[in-house]
């Protein structure tokens, strides 16, 4: 089973729209086990008042597959109202012309059934970080990193970490149990494309190591090409 | 056409034939008694001649009169299974050529055939992702939360045996994308394979994980030209594959190099006589691995129409398979 660390805000407001009963209400429940606020409708005419009327919804996972309006008119309409919100289609088709159709009609991001709980979760998550940055808080395991004060924690113990080691954890906290790469980190890092090597950023993952022993979480090295950050086994 | 020929043979060489005969007959009668024993040795000798000259042009004229015959048999017997493609009309032997435009149109409708029978399949395919993703989504759920062991253990087998289902769809359509008349040249575009490699390592992390597999990369910039969703295919199908076939605590390392694709295990490898083999369809070296048996016949067809060579050899180390994908 992938587990999925509970990271970021919850309570976030998430609009399901599935016509397959079995799998909207698989939707509901996985995210709303992972604290998101889930409401879900079956069609594509109903989202597209929903999305009118309400205007706290954060994410929106739509399927293309709709009865009536379809998925890709759904988004068309939403971005012809200049509505923001970022959307993640389904689809049960791979064809290209599909995945190209959808980010055309302003898409954010799509996924094609069937597809993993965490990844979907993953997803979501950085859609909404994207739309909404930095939450107050990350944590997983024993460490926190606040992001209001820039203070880091391990249970009660604070630590201390170097400019570039904090944004090295905060990369990795944002990205939990993804795998990330060490050109991603370097990219994300320095938004100014400074020139850092790829052995800087094992000299700043080997110092946060020794630094996170205690905190109940690892960083696992993926051979040749990045890292992971997970709670400790 | 050049059968053209034999029919010349026919109607030509009887009546020379005849007439040569009656000349000969007319010439030895004509001719006056002192020189008729002269007249009988020449002709006796210009009969020699023409004879020989008669075995020289049937033997010519049979044997290229056959060649066209010979040469669509070839082609035939060269042809792959689903190579369905009509017999070209202009190089046939007048005679066959009633027979082969019939046998064409037979090809057409075997040919309508199968892909009538492959859309199906892919429509099938596609119609059982969103059940699939239901049922996935929720034993997803209930595993995340159910303690109890028994329990737990039946959704685990649940969610195993729905993972072989999505597996299985998804292989399906594989197969439909890469079989050669639905390649399209139109979708090929030059691709960065390193990037597509970097795609898809979460996964390969996430599976390898579960077998406390040690999956390692060593990714240089390089370019090719393919369609994207296809070498996607391919790629999953090799690494899917070296991690399956794998035994726990094992080791796979994928390698990007400019025009080439390597994937390194050190699992038990694959002997030299049944490398070509296990390319086939539903060929497995193992029945205890619950594969579908249809991963190497994708990666295989995936490389025929990129026009890239794949080959299976053994590790420097010795122990293991390495499959490598040459790109031209």
């Amino acid at each position: 089973m992938a587990y999925i660390p509970k990271t970021g805000r919850t309570n976030m407001h998430v609009l399901v729209v599935e016509d397959d009963a079995v799998l909207a209400d698989g939707l509901s429940r996985a995210l709303g086990s992972h604290g998101m606020q889930v409401e879900v409708v079956g069609n594509g005419a109903q989202a597209d008042l929903l999305l009118q009327r309400v205007t706290t919804v954060e994410v929106v996972v739509l399927d293309i597959g709709l009865p009536g309006i379809d998925g890709f008119e759904v988004v068309r309409r939403l971005r012809a109202r200049g509505a923001s919100v970022p959307v993640l289609l389904l689809t049960a088709r791979d064809a290209i012309e599909d995945r190209v159709r959808g980010l055309e009609q302003g898409a954010d991001d799509y996924l094609v059934k069937p597809f993993a709980t965490a990844e979907l979760v993953a997803r979501i998550k950085a859609l909404a970080r994207r739309h909404t940055p930095r939450p107050a808080a990350l944590s997983l395991g024993d460490l926190l990193l606040d992001t209001s004060t820039r203070r880091a924690r391990v249970g009660d113990q604070a630590i201390e970490l170097s400019v570039r080691e904090w944004a090295v954890l905060e990369y990795l906290l944002q990205h939990a149990a993804r795998v990330v790469s060490k050109q991603q980190i370097i990219d994300a890092i320095l938004p100014w494309g400074d020139d850092l090597s790829l052995n800087a950023v094992e000299v700043y993952i080997s110092r946060l190591r020794l630094k996170l022993a205690d905190a109940g979480v690892t960083i696992r090295t993926i051979r040749g090409f990045g890292y992971l950050l997970e709670l400790a086994a | 056409m050049s059968s053209i020929r034999l029919r010349l043979l026919k109607w030509l060489i009887p009546p020379i034939l005849l007439m040569n005969l009656g000349a000969g007959a007319l010439a030895y009668v004509l001719a006056p008694p002192p020189l008729r024993e002269a007249v009988l040795r020449t002709l006796v000798l210009l009969e020699i001649v023409l004879a020989l000259a008669c075995v020289a042009l049937i033997w010519f004229s049979v044997s290229s009169g056959l060649r066209p015959l010979n040469r669509l048999r070839a082609e035939l017997n060269q042809r792959e299974g689903d190579d369905l493609a009509a017999i070209a009309a202009d190089d046939v032997p007048y005679e066959l050529e009633p027979v082969v435009s019939a046998f064409n149109g037979l090809l057409a409708k075997v040919g309508e055939g199968a892909q009538a029978r492959q859309d199906f399949l892919a429509n099938v395919a596609h119609q059982l992702r969103t059940p699939l993703a239901g049922l996935k989504t929720q034993l997803e759920w209930l595993g995340a939360r159910h303690a109890e062991p028994d329990s737990a253990q039946s959704v685990r087998l649940m969610l195993s045996a729905t993972e072989r289902m999505i597996r299985q769809t998804n292989q399906l359509l594989s197969l439909a994308r890469a079989e050669p008349h639905h390649f399209e040249k139109a979708r090929l575009e030059p691709l960065a394979l390193d990037a597509l490699v970097a795609e898809a390592v979460q996964g390969f992390v996430d599976q390898a994980t579960l077998k406390s597999i040690d999956i390692g990369f060593d990714l240089q910039a390089a370019t090719i030209t393919g369609d994207r969703f296809l070498l996607r295919d391919l790629i999953d199908n090799l690494i899917d594959n070296a991690i399956r076939y794998t035994p726990p605590r094992g080791a796979v390392t994928v390698t990007v190099r400019p025009g080439l694709l390597t994937v390194e295990d050190n699992g038990p490898g694959i002997p030299p006589a049944r490398r070509e083999q296990v390319f086939n369809r539903y060929v497995r070296l193992d029945d205890k691995s619950h594969g579908s048996g249809l991963g190497l016949a994708i990666v295989r067809d995936i490389a025929v129409v990129h026009g890239a060579g794949l080959v299976i050899s053994a590790p420097e180390s010795g122990r293991g398979a390495l499959f490598t994908v040459k790109f031209r």
